[in-house]
């Protein structure tokens, strides 16, 4: 083999190399986040409301009074009315309201009772208020800066439920997370609902799918399969038809719109959860 | 920037249909990389051959007109290693064995002349067509080779889809679009081979004539210089 043989050997060798390379790195594709912490696990239930039952994330906030959080905490109603807690919910735009309320616990001197008061009344609420109350109080926190951020961790700590090490893994609540599974699972019903059912006892078939999205709702790669639960003998035969029935739904259905803020809240957040799925019917 | 494999069996990328195949598609595969590797490998080798090829005989002709003296330029380029060189070399030899005699033959050394000119012509063009069968059988066995894959890897397919019991597309097309690779994989091997094969057929046909040209016109020499002996 002369030297001019191995120069061609060797450009052909490199030639064919870059041209796979090309071929196989996703140049075109966003890039997949890199799966830092697990995905935050969400149930979604097939029979959903087609209207929001629970606070809406992503409206605006109704009411313009702030609600204080011992109003709160005082009287709970035995069950909440479906709208309330969507003109209650604050969002950190109130911030930006002129004046702190006169009914407002934090001033700087006194800050532990304030916060306190919501948690105690909350063990004593059923678990559904208890999240709810508990998303508004860290909304709450969220919004009135530092200060009473500060007094809120505390009081976590205090009754064991979260610690000042990770305060931001807090703010992501099971109530968010159930808030965030049921918009997802209000914005794909529609591609739900076109889908057929491929057998009897397919809809009895849980897929869990791991959605990875962008910043704007978009998927930022194909719906993943997690494993299957209800699979029985009879529908055995429909599971993989499921999940490719489930993925497409995801798929077509995307964009989703989702509160911005939960996008990435210390590693966890929407850009990256596991939906478990089941065929409507 | 972070770049990723992507195996995802959605994409077409080559690694992930590569990874997912039957051993024996594998090995197809395989096969055409090789082939693909070898024949760039030869076209690259040739055609920068054929280049240095085309320049050294446009200079060695050029020189050998500007010369007077046959025996002298023998001494100055008869060593070149180049076709058109031992061509002229050949010639030369042969001239001085016949002349070197008593008794000169001149059609038996015309004749000897025209032979072992012709021989070097042959030989050179032997030498230069040593790779271009490679390229032909790439050329014409890869495409075969890769549908071999192909049939075996859509038979796999069936097998798996009728041990499914499902027919949906899901479950038949990563296994059609991997045993299509394999089909894909031949025609990007016998493509360019074809294409290279034919290219250099003509060049060196045009090469062969070049050289036959140059061996005609300095066997008019000698046999212009045998007469004046």
């Amino acid at each position: 083999m002369t030297r001019r043989d191995s120069f061609a050997l060797s450009g052909s060798a490199l030639g064919h190399v870059a041209v796979f390379a090309l071929l196989s790195l996703s140049f075109l594709h966003a890039e997949k986040p890199v799966d830092v912490t697990p995905p935050i696990d969400v149930s979604l239930v097939s029979d959903v409301a087609m209207k929001s039952q629970s606070p809406n994330l992503t409206a605006p906030p109704a009411a313009a009074s702030a609600p204080d959080l011992g109003q709160m905490s005082k009287a709970p109603p035995p069950i909440p009315a479906p709208e309330q807690p969507r003109v209650a919910a604050p969002t950190p735009e109130k911030k930006s309201a002129p004046a702190p309320k006169p009914a407002d616990k934090p001033a700087p001197e006194k800050p532990k009772p304030a916060p306190k008061k919501p948690e105690k009344a909350k063990s004593a609420a059923t678990p559904e208020k208890t999240a709810s109350s508990k998303k508004k109080t860290e909304e709450k926190t969220a919004a009135k800066g530092p200060k009473i951020d500060k007094a809120f961790e505390r009081s976590m700590a205090a009754i064991g439920k979260g610690s000042a090490d990770a305060p931001r893994a807090a703010e992501l609540g099971d109530a968010i997370i159930a808030d965030l599974s049921s918009v997802i699972q209000r914005q794909v019903q529609p591609c739900a609902n076109r889908l057929t059912s491929p057998g009897p006892g397919a809809n009895e078939i849980s897929s869990r799918l791991r959605i990875q999205m962008n910043r704007d709702g978009s998927l930022a790669a194909r719906p993943e399969l997690r494993g299957q639960t209800g699979i029985t003998a009879e529908n055995r035969r429909y599971a993989q038809r499921v999940a490719e029935l489930a993925k497409g739904a995801f798929i077509a259905c995307a964009p989703y719109h989702l509160p911005d803020k939960y996008y990435d809240v210390g590693g966890r957040g929407w850009k990256d959860i596991i939906l478990t799925y089941k065929l409507p019917g | 920037m972070n770049v990723m494999l992507n195996t995802d069996a959605a994409t077409l990328s080559p690694i992930a249909l590569f990874l997912q195949a039957d051993w024996v598609v594998k090995l197809v595969m395989l096969g055409l990389i090789l082939a693909s590797v070898w024949t760039w490998m030869i076209i690259i080798g040739f055609s920068s051959r054929m280049r240095g090829t085309n320049n050294t005989i446009r200079r060695f002709e050029r020189d050998f007109r500007k010369s007077d003296n046959i025996d002298d330029f023998h001494r100055v380029r008869g060593d070149d290693d180049s076709p058109v060189a031992r061509v002229f070399a050949a010639g030369v030899t042969e001239w001085r064995r016949s002349t070197g005699q008593r008794s000169i033959d001149r059609d038996g050394t015309r004749e000897r002349l025209a032979t072992v000119m012709g021989a070097a012509v042959a030989a050179e063009v032997d030498r230069m067509a040593d790779r271009l069968n490679i390229l032909a059988t790439i050329g014409s066995v890869a495409p075969f080779v890769g549908l071999f894959g192909t049939v075996w890897g859509i038979m796999r397919a069936f097998t798996a889809i009728a041990g499914e019991q499902n027919s949906s597309l899901a479950v038949v097309a990563p296994g059609i679009a991997e045993a299509l690779f394999a089909t894909a994989l031949g025609l990007f091997a016998a493509i360019p081979a074809v294409i290279a094969y034919n290219r250099f057929s003509h060049s060196i046909n045009r090469v062969e004539a070049r050289l036959s040209r140059f061996a005609d016109g300095f066997h008019t020499t000698l046999s212009r210089q045998l007469e004046a002996r």
